[in-house]
């Protein structure tokens, strides 16, 4: 949160998730590495730069599709959101992975030319007119960038900086560099510098990563046309008795941000659902020492006006809301970020 | 692509991180506290782990020190 900034608020389970990836993508190099030099036939062995060249473009490619997959499949069960929490550090391994990548074809394929390196990965296949010849070196690069761009500003400071909706909006361009990668691996298969089965495998990757956000996507259109439409401004979030003590129903009015309905005790309070770190599902998250904790990074918001506690300054909209007949109704309309609202209580609803 | 486009990509690419880097730095020592309050006692080590971010992005960092934010995000 940020009433301060450290270089990574290291946890227990920080440690777990990295120890985790660490020994992750060292397995997948090794078995990438004797694939590569025990599975070549006799006589047609690659070199060793070769064969790690082509471990830590598989490694990178991997990894981000691993990325790519985890934000659905933390929709789709919850069982899958701790490997949310840390991602960026994901991301940032990822970047470094294709750093290295780039690094090592820069050297072995341009490096000994007698142009420049730089020129030379650029203008040694000229075919940029052509779409099966395009030099597909070109699209690694514009990805690479960024991926740059992503890792550099996966710090919570540029969070801060640059506001939720900013920040998003440029790390939503993850998508376009993995659209790169597609399309840098298949055009690399095609002209002859890697392997079909490696075009076959990012092709698949591509449609799961695909398939996972359409099912999440479906599923989660499907709880919004279930929400009962408004009645004089009011919103429907269901009995009372419904919501699980400490946690939240999660209503999507017609327009604007969805809804978090939380239960405290008898109390019920209605905030904005996306937590202003990343705008994490806070109504996927519970109540913990009279504070609402993102599911995503631990972000805390008191219920009752939205405010993180001191000496934190983050403030989420508050929502006025109202129990008849043992049903919670929520105003469609949020108030500003911070506004105190008495909770309505579920003994009164009798 | 011939090679006077490639060298004007690269250095256009140079120049604007390079200015990037010296804005950054100048950012990194003295302007943090300025683009938020919880950056005021920044350890170095977390100023240098920034710097690429201010580096690449110094366009939208000097305008939010001139004090240029999005209206969702004055609160």
């Amino acid at each position: 949160m940020a009433a301060s900034f450290s270089l990574v608020g290291w946890n227990r389970f920080k440690r777990s998730y990295d120890f985790a990836l660490i020994l992750g993508v060292a397995l997948f190099f090794a078995a990438h590495l004797a694939a590569g030099f025990l599975g070549a036939p006799a006589g047609q062995a690659p070199s060793e730069l070769q064969v790690v060249i082509r471990a830590s473009g598989a490694a990178a490619f991997s990894l981000l599709t691993f990325i790519l997959c985890i934000g659905p499949m933390a929709r789709l069960t919850p069982r899958a959101l701790p490997l949310l929490y840390n991602r960026r550090h994901l991301g940032v391994t990822c970047f470094l992975i294709a750093l290295v990548h780039a690094a090592l074809v820069l050297l072995w394929y341009h490096g000994f030319s007698q142009v420049n390196a730089f020129i030379s990965l650029l203008t040694s296949n000229p075919r940029y007119g052509s779409f099966g010849g395009f030099p597909f070196e070109s699209l690694g690069l514009a990805a690479l960038l960024i991926l740059f761009v992503m890792a550099a500003t996966s710090h919570d400071f540029w969070n801060a900086v640059l506001g939720p909706r900013l920040w998003k909006a440029l790390h939503m361009g993850v998508y376009a560099a993995y659209g790169l990668l597609v399309a840098h691996v298949m055009l690399g298969a095609a002209q002859g510098e890697t392997g079909l089965a490696q075009a076959a495998l990012a092709g698949g990757s591509a449609l799961l990563v695909a398939g996972l956000h359409i099912a999440a996507g479906r599923r989660e259109a499907a709880r919004d046309a279930a929400e009962t439409e408004p009645a004089d401004g009011w919103l429907n979030a269901g009995l009372a008795a419904d919501i699980a003590d400490g946690r939240a129903v999660i209503v999507v009015p017609p327009e604007g941000e969805r809804i978090a309905v939380f239960r405290d005790g008898a109390k019920v309070y209605a905030v904005a659902n996306a937590c202003r770190h990343q705008g994490g599902p806070l109504g996927e998250g519970r109540i913990l020492d009279g504070c609402i904790v993102c599911p995503w990074h631990g972000f805390q918001y008191r219920p009752e006006d939205g405010c993180s506690p001191p000496p934190f300054t983050e403030k989420i909209q508050t929502y006025r809301t109202r129990i008849t007949g043992g049903r919670v109704f929520v105003e469609a309309a949020p108030q500003p970020p911070g506004t105190a609202i008495a909770p309505s209580l579920i003994e009164e609803a009798g | 692509m011939n090679a006077d486009t490639a060298a004007m990509i690269w250095l256009a690419l140079g120049a604007y991180l390079g200015l990037g880097l010296l804005i950054g730095l100048g950012v990194a020592a003295f302007g943090l506290a300025r683009l938020t309050p919880g950056a005021a006692h920044m350890p170095w080590r977390v100023r240098l782990l920034i710097l690429p971010g201010l580096a690449a992005l110094w366009p939208v960092v000097l305008l939010r020190l001139a004090g240029v934010r999005a209206p969702e995000d004055r609160t």
